[in-house]
């Protein structure tokens, strides 16, 4: 019986065909969690919408762009002080959000007027950027604005920008994945293939599915430059828009996330005959085997073997360092999707944690065939988790420490359970070799914080007193 | 010289001040106890507001979403209204309360929320019985207003849907601060004690700062229940303490029950908590005990020391909640600081006839300007302006990087601070918050001095 139905779901048992506990000696085959279903209006899910996909996740890292927001204040205020990508031009990306701020005359009235003197202003206001996404919002997609046109127009009144448009509003699909999607798709249909890169090396990649989270993207640039290996785009960490515009030209595709960024190269495969190729960026074993494989292809083995024994000579001591103390530890891993199967095993191979339940936002299928086929037995895997259930499985596995976002980390200190910050890391960057030090760093302070022994801590035993009602 | 009261021309925002209006309406839900509010709408309009609570609080606060996917785009969100009210109410069985609060997209669709409410009372008089549970109908498209109106509207709607009928009298007082830090309910609640009166604090959101306890149980919730709305309509009067977030609910209760009501003044600063006081106990006839004299003058010998020895002629822009930013002016004026910018960030065009503005355009001897539907962008365009020379900032996170790149000390208050550790415990009401904000305001300026080589020297003998 590898489906579970939880005690908190017993008045909503279709989320029995959710959630999987592996289960030794049993086909995984036939066990896959159902995903990328719609929520259960009510539950407490964890999902956001799809123009936070495209905007936040993806578009809004490009360190260039004007991040144009067509509709009412919120959905700019909200996607804005949420995200940890840094760049090397002082962060324009992380301090700006631009917004039509659409009011109700604009609705009844139509905002493409509004939207076309917004455009202006922002190029106006900041001369030196001449890159600009627009996004959709729910109610301007209700109406039914028309922001091709109008990006089309604002391109001709002004020749020097050019302007992307991406339309997911946040009831498109069913969380933040279907507007990764859109961008995706998007951005191979229109502007890929109009900006001719300089080639600087023999040997050319894209790096995709990577947002420089705490300098992610930076940490294995210097990977690539040690290598000679040009990175002609990042998809889209410490990026600029024109770097995405020239994708066409790398000899490699080189993926990180598949989830939010999977798409453009199925696309870039389909339409270049770029060939797709697929590494894990976190953890030791996975890392090396990246660089193996990326410098395979371009035949550059010795380099990549240089490489990795100096990274290994640098930080393997220190890892180990943090293994020694580690093994054994319980893990759970609440984030959006694809960190479950990159983690699952890294953490266990490099440090001897064991992962004992993860809760996926917006995986696919395809996620949770990787992560069950990576994961242990007795762990649970579970689509779009919420509240009550988390509850029921920290009873069920008793975690050590949970990677997950802030406002579940608030949630499950009061239980003395540490978080770390698996979206946007407690202190990063988490890819690469040093990344992982910084992991285990991170998970060992977290683990043997002081703090939650005191608050275990009732100091009026052995007079026992329940704690309950003194609080009331 | 004076004070030039002006809106912002350009049609887009760079950098919003304040979020959507169902942010404000999910901040006023959750103050209630055995309350989940059901946001009906994209599921970000949720999951962001509650990453935003969480962000300034470092706490979970419960909040549901009706999860709008395209179906009920096109067909109409009804159904997952219905849906979502019974699963709230099937897997939380002590959840008496339920504000169903409307955003932009459920608005255009136009789903009739009245309707669908009561199909959904029938439901759950059905499955429930011998249970209550309010199911409250707050719209609050994301188009109108802000989160200060979204604040006002909820509470105005909660209250519209739990008092039915005027009872027997309580002698209560309810006091409807507006939207604040628990600090500022914890001191509001202390001063009703203090002048012993019994009172009600709409909405009680002491237990938003909760603690780690040996049994591992989790009081994360508002503290307001459906019997002290009930019992808003039986008090002997309602003291409003925001004009733009507070008044309304106070304004009904008045309308619909006959509570008398006053709306006093917002009570940031010496002066202004003395009128609040002095309200207080006219309206009680309860004198105002010695405690609370003692603490005044406690107060005023901290800010003493500061006010025209550091910051007279100080230049200060304000951001943030309007009657927050208008109540930190007025206390500006009275320590000598001179402000000389007030950003208020939304549409509200009730700013402008404000009678505390209009007391201030009649007394400033300096150039002030009040920026109404402003940005963020405004202040960081003054910022850069070498003929508007800030000496400090007063605004919440949101506008941290104008104060870092531009080298401008800056004190955070009001919502969000999620930058700076345990603001949201601090009263920055009455005398005590005046003296914390005030020697906060010093050793920012204090730091500024000593990082940057400024007369740092000056603080050897102090």
């Amino acid at each position: 019986m590898p489906m579970v139905l939880l005690q908190c779901d017993k008045d909503i048992p279709e989320r029995e065909k959710h959630i999987y506990l592996k289960v030794d000696g049993e086909d995984t085959r036939s066990f896959l969690p159902i995903s990328n279903a719609p929520t259960i209006p009510g539950t407490l899910s964890e999902r956001g919408c799809s123009f936070c996909g495209a905007k936040l996740v993806i578009g809004g890292v490009l360190k260039d762009t004007i991040q144009m927001i067509h509709g009412p204040i919120g959905c700019a205020y909200d996607t804005w002080h949420t995200k940890r990508y840094p760049s090397d031009n002082g962060h324009f990306q992380m301090k700006y959000v631009w917004s039509t701020d659409m009011k109700e005359s604009h609705i009844v009235f139509g905002g493409e007027k509004r939207l076309e003197k917004s455009m202006h202003e922002a190029f106006d206001e900041m001369p030196h950027i001449k890159r600009m996404i627009v996004y959709t919002t729910c109610p301007t997609a209700l109406i039914g604005d028309d922001i091709k046109a109008v990006a089309k127009k604002v391109m001709e009144a002004r020749p020097d920008v050019d302007v992307f448009t991406c339309e997911c509003p946040g009831f498109a699909g069913v969380s933040q994945s279907k507007g990764h999607h859109v961008l995706n798709i998007g951005w191979v249909n229109e502007k890929v293939g109009t900006v001719e890169p300089e080639i600087t090396s023999k040997y050319t990649i894209n790096f995709i599915g990577d947002y420089n989270i705490q300098g992610d993207s930076q940490l294995l640039q210097q990977y690539w430059d040690r290598l000679g290996i040009q990175v002609i785009a990042h998809f889209t960490g410490n990026a600029n828009y024109d770097d995405l515009r020239a994708m066409h030209r790398a000899q490699l595709n080189v993926v990180n996330c598949a989830r939010s960024a999977g798409y453009i190269a199925n696309e870039l495969k389909k339409r270049y005959g770029i060939p797709r190729l697929d590494i894990d960026s976190w953890g030791f074993n996975y890392m090396a085997e990246g660089i193996r494989k990326i410098c395979a292809f371009f035949g550059i083995e010795e380099k990549g073997e240089a490489l990795i024994a100096e990274e290994y000579a640098k930080w393997k001591p220190k890892l180990d360092w943090y293994k020694e103390r580690l093994t054994g530890t319980k893990m759970a891993i609440w984030t959006g999707g694809p960190r479950l199967w990159h983690w699952t095993k890294s953490v266990e191979d490099d440090l001897g944690v064991k992962v004992v339940a993860m809760s996926s936002k917006f995986g696919h299928q395809e996620d949770f065939e990787k992560v069950i086929a990576r994961g242990d037995s007795g762990t649970y895997y579970i689509d779009d988790g919420n509240e009550l259930e988390f509850f029921e499985i920290i009873e069920l596995v008793k975690p050590d420490v949970i990677f997950t976002g802030p406002r579940v980390g608030e949630l499950v200190k009061k239980l003395h359970i540490p978080y770390v910050n698996g979206h946007a890391y407690h202190n990063g960057p988490y890819m690469g070799f040093e990344g992982f030090v910084n992991l285990a760093r991170d998970m060992y302070n977290a683990v043997h914080n002081p703090l939650l022994k005191l608050a275990a801590t009732d100091i009026r035993e052995p007079k026992q007193t329940p704690v309950k009602e003194a609080a009331e | 010289m004076g004070c030039e009261i002006s809106t912002r021309e350009r049609a887009g925002i760079i950098n919003p001040m304040y979020d959507c209006q169902p942010a404000g309406a999910q901040y006023a839900g959750i103050g209630i106890k055995d309350c989940i509010p059901l946001v009906h709408g994209g599921q970000g309009c949720t999951m962001f507001v509650r990453l935003l609570f969480a962000q300034h609080f470092k706490e979970n606060f419960d909040i549901a979403s009706t999860s709008l996917h395209e179906d009920s785009a096109v067909f109409g969100g009804h159904k997952r209204i219905e849906d979502g009210v019974m699963v709230l109410a099937q897997r939380y069985p002590d959840l008496r309360v339920i504000p169903l609060i409307t955003t932009c997209s459920t608005e255009v669709i136009g789903d009739d929320i009245e309707g669908t409410i009561h199909r959904c009372n029938l439901a759950l008089k059905k499955e429930f019985p011998g249970r209550k549970i309010h199911v409250v109908p707050v719209h609050t498209p994301s188009f109108k207003n802000s989160q200060v109106g979204g604040y006002s509207e909820c509470m105005l709607s909660i209250i519209k849907s739990l008092t039915s009928a005027k009872a027997a009298p309580s002698g209560k007082l309810n006091l409807f601060p507006g939207w604040v830090n628990p600090g500022d309910v914890v001191l509001l609640k202390r001063y009703l004690s203090e002048m012993g009166v019994d009172g009600t604090v709409f909405m009680d959101t002491e237990d938003f700062d909760s603690p780690m306890l040996p049994d591992k149980s989790i009081h994360t919730h508002g503290r307001t229940t459906v019997e002290d709305i009930q019992g808003s309509a039986n008090a002997m009067a309602s003291i409003a303490l925001a004009r733009y977030e507070s008044a309304a609910a106070a304004q009904y209760l008045k309308t619909e029950f006959d509570v008398p009501y006053t709306l006093a003044q917002t009570p940031y600063g010496i002066g202004n908590t003395d009128a609040m006081l002095q309200t207080i106990s006219q309206i009680t006839g309860k004198p105002i005990p010695d405690s609370l004299i003692k603490e005044r003058g406690v107060a005023l010998d901290a800010l003493q020391d500061l006010a025209h020895m550091f910051f007279a002629d100080k230049r200060v822009a304000l951001y943030g909640h309007p009657d927050l930013v208008i109540g930190l002016a007025q206390f500006c004026l009275e320590v000598e600081l001179k402000p000389v910018l007030l950003l208020l960030g939304d549409d509200n065009s009730r700013y402008k006839k404000d009678p505390r503005i209009l007391e201030m355009k009649k007394t400033v001897d300096w150039d002030m300007e009040v920026f109404c539907n402003a940005d963020l962008w405004e202040l960081e365009k003054r910022a850069k302006d070498p003929d508007t020379k800030i000496d400090l900032i007063l605004g919440h996170s949101k506008g941290r990087y104008v104060a870092i790149d531009h080298n401008i000390p800056m004190v955070r208050v009001g919502f969000p601070t999620f930058d700076r550790a345990g603001l949201y415990r601090q009263p920055t009401m009455g005398y005590q918050g005046a003296m914390l904000l005030g020697e906060s305001i010093a050793n920012t300026l204090f730091a500024h001095m000593e990082f940057n080589k400024d007369r740092e020297w000056l603080l050897n003998t102090w």
